[in-house]
């Protein structure tokens, strides 16, 4: 249920896409998942730990993009 | 695996937020230090309760084998004093959702439940399994019966199944919240309440009228509590 002032075609825009999957990967010991950008890079999609401090690292915020090599 | 690179990613210094925001659906956090521990976890519980069946991608989910080991984890370590459960759940797996709702019930760790925006169907075992549980003034609960959606139930053993599956949710928040059976299931059944089905929708403080819920609040009230808890727990003999 939404209650937004944008109509409804904006906010489903992209809708029918299929988003790109995911892997998880421990990322300086905090567990996220990831978007892999080709075989070196991947963007954080979200963190999957409960320590609060996980999710003040900003290297490992929503969106950022990560850059190493799958081993 | 990802190998860590070092001393890389350093955000540019002066970049307003809003800028990095744009480019990259990133935001600043504040600034540091963040090393020491902090005493209380925090578990959130969004969208579709996840188990034996991958949801297609669309669906928001909390994974069963993404929280267990979460909590077997927090159990174990001693300088985690409490876990703040975070709630704003649709429902989901039955079998998973109660799982999560038995291994919070039965840590030593205190565990306090916070239901935001929704804590519907499946949630409110695991919102009843902690120590203590807040809803806060503007979340609902929906209480409705288990049923197989758009499924015609076609033999007398479907419906013994269905059954005994609602036993177990029912038995289950009757044991760990305040709700008297009868009122439980008379408010599960109830008709005229929800549009196209039976059931109750609980808001905030009704919640904690019929039982269900402990206290209405928001993140300070749970905080204190699991404080309370974690203080209650030093304290007492182990």
């Amino acid at each position: 249920m939404l209650y937004t002032v944008l109509p409804l075609e904006e906010v489903l825009e992209g809708f029918e896409l299929d988003p790109q999957p995911t892997v998880q990967l421990s990322w300086g010991g905090i567990p996220v998942e990831a978007e892999p950008l080709g075989s070196f890079q991947a963007r954080v999609v979200r963190v999957l730990s409960t320590d609060p401090r996980h999710y003040l690292e900003p290297h490992v915020q929503p969106g950022t993009i990560i850059h190493g090599q799958i081993v | 695996m990802f190998e860590q690179p070092q001393g890389e990613r350093a955000p540019a210094k002066g970049v307003p937020t809003l800028q990095t925001i744009k480019e990259l659906g990133q935001m600043a956090t504040p600034a540091g230090p963040w090393g020491e521990e902090m005493p209380f976890h925090c578990l959130t519980i969004i969208g579709q309760i996840e188990g034996h069946i991958v949801l297609p991608p669309r669906n928001k989910t909390t994974k069963y084998e993404h929280v267990i080991p979460q909590l077997v984890a927090i159990e174990q370590n001693p300088k985690i004093k409490g876990l703040l459960v975070v709630l704003n759940t649709v429902g989901g797996d039955i079998e998973a959702g109660l799982a999560i709702a038995e291994m919070l019930t039965t840590m030593t760790t205190p565990v306090v439940s916070l239901v935001l925006g929704g804590g519907h169907s499946i949630g409110a075992p695991i919102a009843v399994a902690a120590d203590h549980s807040v809803i806060s003034a503007t979340a609902t609960m929906t209480i409705h019966p288990i049923r197989l959606s758009g499924l015609v139930i076609g033999v007398p053993q479907t419906y013994e199944y269905l059954d005994k599956m609602q036993e177990r949710v029912i038995r289950f928040i009757v044991q760990h919240s305040r709700v008297a059976e009868p009122v439980l299931r008379e408010m599960m059944f109830r008709t005229g309440e929800l549009v196209r089905d039976v059931g109750t929708v609980l808001v905030g403080a009704e919640a904690v009228r019929v039982g269900l819920m402990d206290e209405v609040g928001g993140v300070s009230t749970a905080l204190t509590r699991l404080a309370q808890l974690a203080a209650q727990r030093e304290g007492g003999p182990h």
